[in-house]
């Protein structure tokens, strides 16, 4: 790749971390008119600002208005490199790359779940989003049903405790709990109490969620 | 001493010979605990109250009556209350989703707004009475300015706007501050001859948000209008929950007034001696994780709680015992009994 190229991939990836999308949509113009190769752009560019706008998230440079709005920077670049539905992120050598995420039933607050889905979505998972409020058992039939690998469960509430712990026990129940890895994670949780309920594992923020998923899914 | 005659002297700036427990939000414990449904107490406010009052009886603990006065009056639906994993009211559907939505947004007519009267006829009800176990009888409870804003729009959105229209976000916390200041003073004119404590909490602002750039920039002068605003009206202490962790946001909440006395709620995040070096002349409420109320045995929590409370001591009396945010909902009584004990057992004070 010329200096030219490579400049213009790095800039790309410059323009997420810095939060700047007119910069990242002109860019990614510019990445079609000069013929560069569009999945380094997307991958060297795009994704690699994400990631390093997640690395500054997780050092406390920046905060959850950062982090959304360098997501916005990288789908606008998207939009211009690969428009139409968002094809999965190339694949990532996972066992099984697919995730179903949701926040549990009786619970709204999706912030936090919605961060571990871009971070994971960058990182090169394939997410299933549930949404918020979601009733225990969809959890485990959407992963029946999608044949994923991951139910990563999020939750805010002391209450959504509770349900993260019926969601496991109906996999053991229905004997389904092998097939599936199971993350927690949300402001009530803790590393103690994802291991008491019998979950794989456990994430504090996005970043780990990411890092932790890798690592049930290699 | 009582538990309340202790309290009433830290109010008064004077000493007390223990440390006591005030629980300041019981609305979802005490229904499950009296055979509720948590909906029905948000949506009863005779039966919480009544709820909250035999709870604390039974526990043998202060009285502090709290109903949840405000809800969706700019509009916007609730989620459902009835799932048995369900702890709190919140929104579903925002009724702010546009630049737009947002100046055409007015503060509401509050003389009409019927959450507004569901939390006045909770407070009508514990003004009736004064029992001999309440430090207040009447608390207007609120979130603050800056979470209000965020829960009108939803929080992503309101994220996003910190960053790229902050000028929305202005118009937004001028919206809200202006509401609560109107509902604060309604209390206070409803509620004359009361003691009537402020109980507010800031959840969105905390650095699992934002940044105490943003909390400067966005949070810091709205909430610090609001309670200029309420203190001046007339309320003389401030209850103010700085939900979850907002330790780089410790000095610009110093900035802010809390009363005479203030009462500094804080989370597990924040420890008990930093935040009484920003708060000198406040008094500090917490912070014992709740979750383990319902996570750990009482064994565990006993210890837990002696913990926190050898902390608390190092204040020299200007310390109340709590949770660092509402009781779960669902923990054990007996779990919830192994914390009072431990605070019996340990906060004497020398």
């Amino acid at each position: 790749m010329n200096d030219t190229k490579f400049n213009v991939i790095e800039e790309l990836a410059k323009s997420v971390v810095l939060l700047d999308d007119a910069k990242a949509v002109n860019l990614a113009k510019k990445v079609i008119a000069d013929g560069i190769d569009i999945d380094m752009a997307i991958t060297s560019g795009l994704v690699r600002g994400m990631a390093m706008a997640g690395e500054k998230y997780e050092k406390g440079e920046y905060f959850v208005p950062e982090l959304l709005v360098a997501s916005d920077v990288m789908n606008a670049g998207l939009n211009i490199l690969r428009p139409g539905p968002k094809a999965s992120n190339t694949a990532a050598g996972f066992a099984n790359p697919k995730v179903v995420i949701g926040v549990i039933e009786g619970d709204v607050h999706e912030i936090g779940k919605n961060l571990v889905k871009l971070m994971l979505e960058t990182a090169g998972f394939q997410i299933i989003d549930l949404g918020p409020d979601v009733p225990i058992r969809k959890f485990m039939e959407t992963a029946v049903t999608e044949d994923a690998g991951l139910i990563c469960l999020s939750g805010m509430m002391s209450t959504s405790l509770l349900g993260m712990k019926d969601v496991i026990n109906m996999l053991n129940k229905e004997g389904l709990r092998k097939r599936f890895r199971v993350m927690v994670g949300g402001a009530c949780v803790s590393a103690a109490y994802a291991h008491e309920i019998g979950a794989d594992g456990y994430a504090g923020n996005a970043m780990a969620a990411v890092r932790e998923a890798k690592s049930l899914m290699k | 001493m009582t538990d309340l005659e202790c309290l009433e002297s830290l109010l008064k700036r004077k000493p007390a010979e223990r440390i006591v427990y005030w629980e300041y939000y019981t609305i979802a414990f005490a229904a499950i605990q009296s055979g509720m449904t948590i909906a029905e107490a948000y949506a009863n406010p005779r039966a919480s109250y009544e709820s909250q009052k035999k709870v604390s009886a039974d526990l043998g603990i202060m009285f502090q009556p709290v109903y949840s006065c405000l809800g969706n009056d700019f509009g916007g639906d609730s989620m459902s209350m009835d799932s048995c994993y369900a702890q709190a009211p919140a929104t579903a559907h925002y009724p702010v989703n546009t630049a737009i939505d947002i100046w055409r947004l007015q503060t509401p007519d509050l003389s009409s707004l019927a959450t507004l009267k569901e939390g006045l006829e909770f407070s009508r009800l514990s003004a009736s009475e004064k029992l001999d176990n309440e430090p207040f009888n009447v608390t207007f409870n609120c979130s603050g300015p800056f979470t209000t804003a965020g829960e009108l729009c939803g929080i992503e959105r309101f994220c996003r706007w910190l960053v790229d229209s902050p000028a929305l976000v202005h118009r937004l916390l001028r919206v809200t501050t202006d509401y609560l200041t109107q509902a604060a003073i309604i209390w206070l004119a409803n509620f004359k001859n009361a003691r009537i404590m402020l109980l507010v909490s800031e959840p969105s602002a905390s650095n699992q948000v934002i940044s105490p750039e943003h909390f400067k920039m966005f949070a810091l002068p709205y909430i610090k209008e609001l309670h200029e605003n309420v203190l001046n009206a007339g309320y003389k202490h401030i209850f103010c929950h700085i939900c979850g962790d907002q330790n780089i946001n410790l000095k610009y909440w110093a900035e802010i007034p809390m009363g005479d006395p203030g009462i500094i709620s804080i989370g597990h995040e924040i420890d008990i001696e930093t935040a009484a070096k920003y708060f000198p002349n406040d008094i500090i409420h917490g912070n014992l994780n709740p979750v383990i109320l319902q996570t750990q045995t009482p064994a565990e929590i006993y210890e837990a709680t002696r913990k926190v409370i050898e902390q608390g001591k190092k204040l020299q009396g200007r310390y109340v015992f709590g949770q660092g945010c509402e009781i779960p909902p669902r923990c054990k009584k007996e779990n919830v009994l192994a914390m009072i004990q431990a605070v019996s057992d340990f906060g004497r004070l020398e």
